[in-house]
Parts: C-alpha cells; structure tokens; sequence
C-alpha cells in the first residue's frame, strides 16, 4: 500500500498532464457540437471586450477601402431605386390603384429587414473560423440568422450574448449553404474545403445545369435563413463528381473575409413560423 | 517573487502580441506564427512538471478563449509543457542551477535552438492534428505543419536575440 502511494505520488506530473488534455478534449469536443459554451468564446464579456478594442483601431486603417466599396454600393442602390421608380410608374399609370392591398401584400411577401453591425474578431487562418460581431441579444439578434456584408453572403449566427454575437462564416467546414447559378433553379450544397478564404467549393448540382466560367452564385432562397438571390460568388472552375451525375464547382467568392470590417444581420419575420412548421412535418412524418 | 512578476509580465505581453497582432498575420494566407510558446520555454528550467504544465495549460486556454478556438490551443500547450522537462533533459548539463532560464548564453546557440525546434514541433503537429479532426486533407495538413513550425521556430530565435533580459543574465 505504501508503495503504491508513494509510486502515485511519484507519478503525479502524468496524472495532471492527462487530466488537464481530458478537461481540453472536453471543451474541444463541446465546441464542435452545435450548441458551444459562450463562456470560452469571444462572446464572453471581458474577451469581446479586448478583440473589440482591436476592431476599433484596425477598423481605421481600413476605412478608406470601405469608402470606395461604399459608394460604389451606393450607386448600384441608387440605380436600382431609379429603375425601380420606373417600373412602378410604368405599372401605375393610368390604372385605378387600390393603395391599402398593394402595401399589405408587399409586406407579406418580403419579410425581411436587416441589422448593422460591426465585425470586433474575426479569423481566417484556422480550419473551422469564427467571426465575433458588436450586435447581440439586446438587439433583437437570435441564433440561426443570416449575415451578410455589403458584397455578399458571410455567414450564420450560431452564439448570442447580450451585446456580442458569434458567427459561423462560410469558411467554416460546418457550414453548408443551399445555393444555384443566377437564372437557372436547380440548387446544390455550397461548402469549404479549408484551403484559400477566397474559393469555396458547390457540390451536387445536377449535370444538366447550364453554365460558364464566371456566372453568378446566389442563394436559393430554399432555408428561411437567407432570401433568394443574394450574392454568393464567381463560378471559377469546374468538374464532374465522381459518379458523373453532378457538377463541383470551384467559387470564388464574393465576400472578401480578409477585409471584413462591417457586415449586417439578416431577421426574417417568418423564420420561427417556417422551421416550426418543417419540423412538423418531419415529426408526422 | 520577482520570477512570479516576470513570469506573469511574460505571460501577459506574449497573449497581447499573440492576440492583437500576431492573430491577424497569414502570411502566404498559410502560416500564422505562434510565439506565445515562446513563454513555455522562458519559463526557469528549476520548474518542475507539474509547475511547467498547469502554466502551460493556463496559456493555452486564454488563447482559446480571445481567439474563439476552444480546446485546441490549450491541448497543444499541456502536451508542450508536459514534454518540456524531457527535452531540457536531452540537452541538460550537469551544472544547471534552479533559476537559470534557457537562451543563447546558458545552452549555447545550437542547444538552445534545437530546444526551440522540437518544443515548437512537438506543439505545431498537436495543434494542427487537433484542428484537422473537422476536416483532414493530408497534404495540405503537412504543408502548414512544416511551415509553421519554420516560421515559429525562426521568430522565436529572432526574438531571443533581441531580449535583453538574456543578455543581462550572465
């Protein structure tokens, strides 16, 4: 017996080191299920607030590229507003209106509005990222809501704390986003292959779809996350899946997550009513 | 009680460089350097195991913890203080007093730098097997390995020979 004390007593550094790679295992393996611990992630209080005092020194250096990326936006806005005053001239001219249906059925029809937010840390390096953003709860930010920046799709919001939320983007092997080719409506699954933050990888589209190098990518519209039609990307190249019957697609996407300083949260009125009904519909099943 | 400030103003400047600046470097968007190990090796080779691993593992998990990778780093960190003592032991020579610290002076340039190499390799190919359980592309997997290690391993000889505490040491 008193041997057997003295050899653990002895031994004591292996028991520790074994105990604390357990205890790092753990919070390894509760990260990657889908439900992570905000107590060790930046969306705990005191380490958003160091990586956010980051974002507020690097958000100057970048602010110029911004700019420029901002007007630009503010062009394209504008004169899709121009076009958009036409059409609805076009339509209104010279017909009885009926004002109160016309704004009711337009609500209804899209139930989206969106939040602004700053990015406070952000990573691209690793294999699974993450990027902490300035909006949380107290903003009306839930998990499950779509992030995108000002040219095109980033991410999902997976954490919410009171002021900071987590999100999972696009380069992040977790991550998988019901996309198709602008014009056509056969859809496949977007995911990353933990190479370059500027290529990420469209998988089962069917062989049948038409396409060149350089059309767009959007969104499907098919989850309640994301509205149809939002940027995604480039297609850059392209070949056939091994049995022959689907396409993978390289895309160089839109969203430049070096660079990533401002981004807005997409809610949608409905998401709740959607999912719910869905998982009815699963459970009936 | 002056290794006890030291150690924590170590502590504390490396997670800053680390987390603040370090973090946003990906050079040939491939390699980001980690010279925050660059504490475990500082740390008085009078340390014993236990000492070594609880301080490495208490490194790890703030890094995590600012840079949102829970486990990961912290994993890596225990395995590369635990093995600390060992590789010190390699290259140990009789006459090592408790306090001495490693660097360039008390083991002598390819000592030193050999201690580095391993320490860093053995805590690279801990991080990134780690980090390739979501997602494993085995080629892709050694290119970042290897040249990780390279360029901590290079930093971390660079910083040395700029810290004056090692100078002042002998």
């Amino acid at each position: 017996m008193r041997r057997l004390l003295d050899f653990l007593v002895g031994k004591r550094h292996w028991f520790l080191f074994l105990l604390l790679e357990a205890i790092s295992f753990i919070f390894i393996y509760r990260n990657n299920a889908y439900q992570q611990s905000v107590m060790l992630s930046t969306a705990n209080m005191a380490s958003a607030r160091i990586v956010s005092f980051t974002g507020a020194v690097t958000s100057y250096l970048k602010l110029q590229d911004k700019n420029k990326a901002l007007v630009e936006r503010n062009g394209q806005l504008e004169i899709e507003v121009l076009r958009l005053r036409r059409q609805v001239e076009a339509m209104t001219a010279d017909t009885t209106v009926f004002r109160g249906f016309i704004s009711n059925e337009n609500e209804r029809l899209f139930p989206y509005n969106v939040v602004a937010a700053k990015v406070v840390n952000n990573s691209v390096m690793y294999l699974s990222n993450y990027i902490t953003i300035d909006k949380g709860r107290n903003d009306g930010i839930k998990p499950d809501m779509g992030v995108i920046s000002e040219s095109g799709v980033v991410g999902i919001v997976s954490k919410v704390s009171d002021h900071y939320a987590v999100v999972i983007p696009l380069l992040n092997p977790k991550f998988r986003l019901s996309c198709k080719v602008l014009g056509s409506s056969y859809f496949g699954s977007m995911s990353w292959d933990g190479r370059s933050a500027r290529y990420a990888k469209l998988d089962e589209l069917p062989r049948h779809v038409e396409f060149k190098e350089g059309d767009i990518i959007v969104t499907s519209g098919f989850s309640a996350i994301f509205p149809e039609g939002i940027m995604v990307g480039n297609v850059s190249s392209f070949e056939r899946q091994r049995n022959d019957n689907f396409y993978s697609l390289t895309v160089q996407l839109a969203t430049d997550f070096h660079h990533l300083s401002n981004v807005m949260v997409i809610r949608n009125y409905h998401q709740e009513e959607q999912t719910q009904l869905e998982q009815e519909a699963k459970i009936n099943d | 009680m002056i290794n006890i400030v030291r150690n924590l103003a170590y502590f504390v400047i490396l997670i800053l460089v680390q987390i603040l600046l370090l973090n946003n470097i990906h050079f040939l968007r491939l390699v980001t350097p980690f010279l925050y190990i660059y504490f475990i090796i500082k740390l008085p080779v009078g340390y014993t195991s236990v000492q070594v691993t609880i301080l490495s593992f208490l490194l790890g998990i703030v890094i995590d913890m600012l840079s949102n990778t829970p486990g990961m780093h912290a994993a890596a960190c225990t395995l590369a203080g635990f093995a600390r003592p060992f590789i010190i032991q390699i290259f140990m020579r009789e006459n090592l007093s408790e306090n001495l610290i490693p660097s360039y002076k008390t083991f002598g340039y390819g000592h030193f730098i050999r201690i580095v190499l391993l320490l860093v390799t053995v805590h690279h190919v801990a991080l990134f097997l780690i980090e390739s359980v979501t997602l494993f592309d085995p080629l892709f997997l050694t290119i970042r390995v290897v040249a990780g290690i390279a360029t901590t391993t290079v930093l971390i000889c660079a910083v040395e020979s700029f810290n004056k505490e090692s100078r002042r040491n002998d």
